[in-house]
């Protein structure tokens, strides 16, 4: 596991402090080995955006440094891991107006040629992967010229996911990507995306606030708090008393947290 | 029931007003008064109801509905026809008239002193008038429709200044801080100089003509362009741009596919009524000799060709009137 070809994304001591002073992450070094689907978990605030932003260069770090598949990121670096890297948002992040086909071939972007991009003429080759990910995350030939904001979010949740995956990506970054979903459609989503990275032999990194589909999905959780990892395991180990601990601890009712878990045991 | 006072017994509720208010509407109203009397508002109201009272026929004639009253029967009836003297015309072919046109002849009888026998004669003189029946109209029409295509020339201008300014006045598209500061000064230069000033330059520069009022149009509309084409990129959704940030978009694709979508509908809207506003424009813009109706206006005018004015006013108001009427309709499909 420790191998370098093996590694995915290493976090190493890694610092970050707002300008105003807020710490979101305090000296957290992380290594994810290549096609592990692991699951952030933690509090409002615990600094779990912060994470999984800066592998992809949105956020920054003030301390510290992070390997993509054995790169260290810098500005250098940054617009040639950028294409390894897909990230599926909590509010989807699709240009309202534009079409289903628009938005998932928006995901070709940085592959194709200036010209290309500006006259929208795709290859051929990018739309029939376009199509074939429309067709993989369950939506319709009728859905192609549909206005992304014309769908549901769970529907608009399946286009940003064919979007991350266009260009095979290494790793995948999935930032609360169930966060404003029901429960089933919720379930459906994490089904796809770990179908569709297992496939591939992506890394899935995602953020995720549901105890119980952390347990379903993850092959390893990490649990932050305060800007600290203070649980890393695989889904057995996390028990009641580490769940207290995770949303217990900085004072967020825990009963909140019990109770979730015992209806995902029952 | 009153066991004990509520305690909302002291409570104040909050005035709706407070002196603050008070004093600012009473400065307000003097400030009023005084600049209402220095322009003659007073007078204008006096001169009004005098107008008012004498067509009813409850006051002695006034100034102002003498005047009006004068001007209307000057204008009407506006001048249709055109008539050119024959002679004046270059291979003229009685045979070949134009259509809706007829040959007039006037005999006017002219008195010369004969050097010789020191009398005076008479003697007839024939002159020939081609008259065009609708001759004027048509010439109007020609002068209406290359005004309309100096305010399309105008916008269509505006559109290609306008677009780049914004892109370097946009913050979410221009990082560099200078360069915007430049941007945004230029727009707002463009946007402070009326058409109207700009023309009168312009035709020093150019010349008489079009030219000088496709310029002065755009000039004017590429400002107001900037400003709002680069406020609707900075207003938009930045969700779907950071997407494509996340995957290595460059800015220019981040435009074309992530802002673009999201505002052309709203640039469409800009767009038309920039092009209404110039068709208005294009119109009173000639009188400065910027080229359009507005330049036949103005020498018109200026020979006391009040039949021609009339003609031309009367065409300005139902090309305005219709065109308003269509880009109303062109806008509400846009959105």
């Amino acid at each position: 596991m420790s191998a370098r070809g093996e590694t995915a994304i290493r976090f190493d001591a890694i610092h970050k402090r707002y300008p105003d002073g807020a710490v979101a992450l305090d000296g957290l070094s992380l290594t994810v080995p290549r096609g592990q689907f692991c699951v952030i978990l933690g509090p409002s605030g615990a600094g779990k955006s912060t994470l999984l932003r800066m592998v992809n260069g949105l956020a920054i770090p003030s301390a510290g440094y992070i390997e993509v598949e054995g790169e260290r990121i810098g500005p250098r670096t940054l617009p040639r891991l950028r294409r390894r890297i897909g990230m599926i948002h909590q509010q989807f992040n699709l240009v309202p107006r534009a079409s289903v086909a628009a938005n998932v071939i928006a995901g070709a972007l940085p592959a194709v040629s200036m010209l290309r991009a500006l006259t929208g003429l795709f290859p051929a080759e990018l739309r029939a992967r376009a199509c074939a990910l429309i067709a993989d995350v369950g939506l319709e030939e009728t859905h192609l010229r549909r206005r992304a904001d014309a769908l549901s979010g769970g529907q608009q949740q399946r286009v940003g996911i064919a979007r991350a995956f266009m260009l095979d990506p290494a790793i995948i970054l999935a930032d609360e990507p169930v966060a404003s979903l029901d429960p089933r459609t919720s379930r459906d989503i994490l089904t796809l995306i770990a179908r569709e990275a297992r496939s591939r032999g992506s890394t899935v990194l995602c953020s995720l606030h549901q105890i119980d589909l952390a347990r379903a999905f993850a092959d390893r959780i990490v649990a932050l708090s305060a800007g600290r990892i203070i649980f890393d395991g695989p889904p057995e180990a996390l028990d009641r008393a580490a769940i207290a601990n995770i949303y217990g601890e900085i004072g967020e009712p825990g009963p909140v947290a019990i109770p979730e878990r015992m209806a995902a045991a029952g | 029931m009153n066991a004990s006072p509520s305690p909302a017994a002291t409570w104040h509720f909050p005035r709706p007003y407070g002196l603050k208010t008070v004093a600012v509407a009473i400065a307000a109203f003097l400030l009023l008064c005084f600049t209402g009397q220095r322009i003659e508002m007073d007078r204008m109201v006096a001169m009004t109801g005098a107008a008012a009272l004498s067509t009813v026929g409850a006051a002695p004639d006034s100034e102002v509905a003498k005047g009006i009253g004068g001007l209307a029967s000057k204008l009407w009836p506006p001048q249709i026809s055109e008539r050119t003297e024959v002679s004046r015309i270059e291979n003229f072919d009685p045979a070949k008239l134009p259509l809706f046109s007829y040959v007039e002849t006037v005999e006017t009888q002219v008195q010369t002193l004969n050097p010789e026998t020191l009398q005076m004669e008479t003697h007839v003189e024939r002159s020939e008038y081609l008259v065009e029946r609708f001759g004027y109209l048509r010439h109007v029409f020609a002068r209406m429709i290359e005004t309309l295509e100096i305010a399309l020339w105008g916008t269509i201008l505006a559109v290609l200044m306008g677009f780049p300014l914004a892109l370097l006045g946009a913050r979410n598209f221009m990082p560099w801080r200078p360069l915007r500061a430049v941007a945004g000064a230029v727009v707002s230069l463009l946007r402070s100089i009326p058409e109207m000033i700009s023309a009168l330059f312009l035709v020093l520069a150019y010349g008489f003509g079009p030219i000088a009022g496709v310029l002065a149009l755009a000039l004017h509309a590429a400002g107001f362009l900037g400003k709002f084409y680069a406020e609707d990129m900075e207003n938009a959704d930045p969700r779907p741009q950071e997407a494509l940030i996340a995957i290595g978009a460059t800015q220019l694709k981040l435009l074309r596919h992530a802002i673009l979508p999201q505002v052309i509908p709203q640039y469409i809207a800009y767009t038309l009524y920039i092009l209404d506003r110039n068709m208005r424009m294009a119109t009173i813009i000639g009188l400065v000799g910027a080229g359009g109706i507005g330049q036949e206006l103005k020498g018109r005018y200026d020979m006391y060709d009040y039949g021609h004015v009339g003609t031309i006013l009367v065409t300005i108001f139902l090309v305005v009137l219709l065109l308003d009427r269509l880009s109303a309709r062109l806008r509400r499909a846009a959105l």
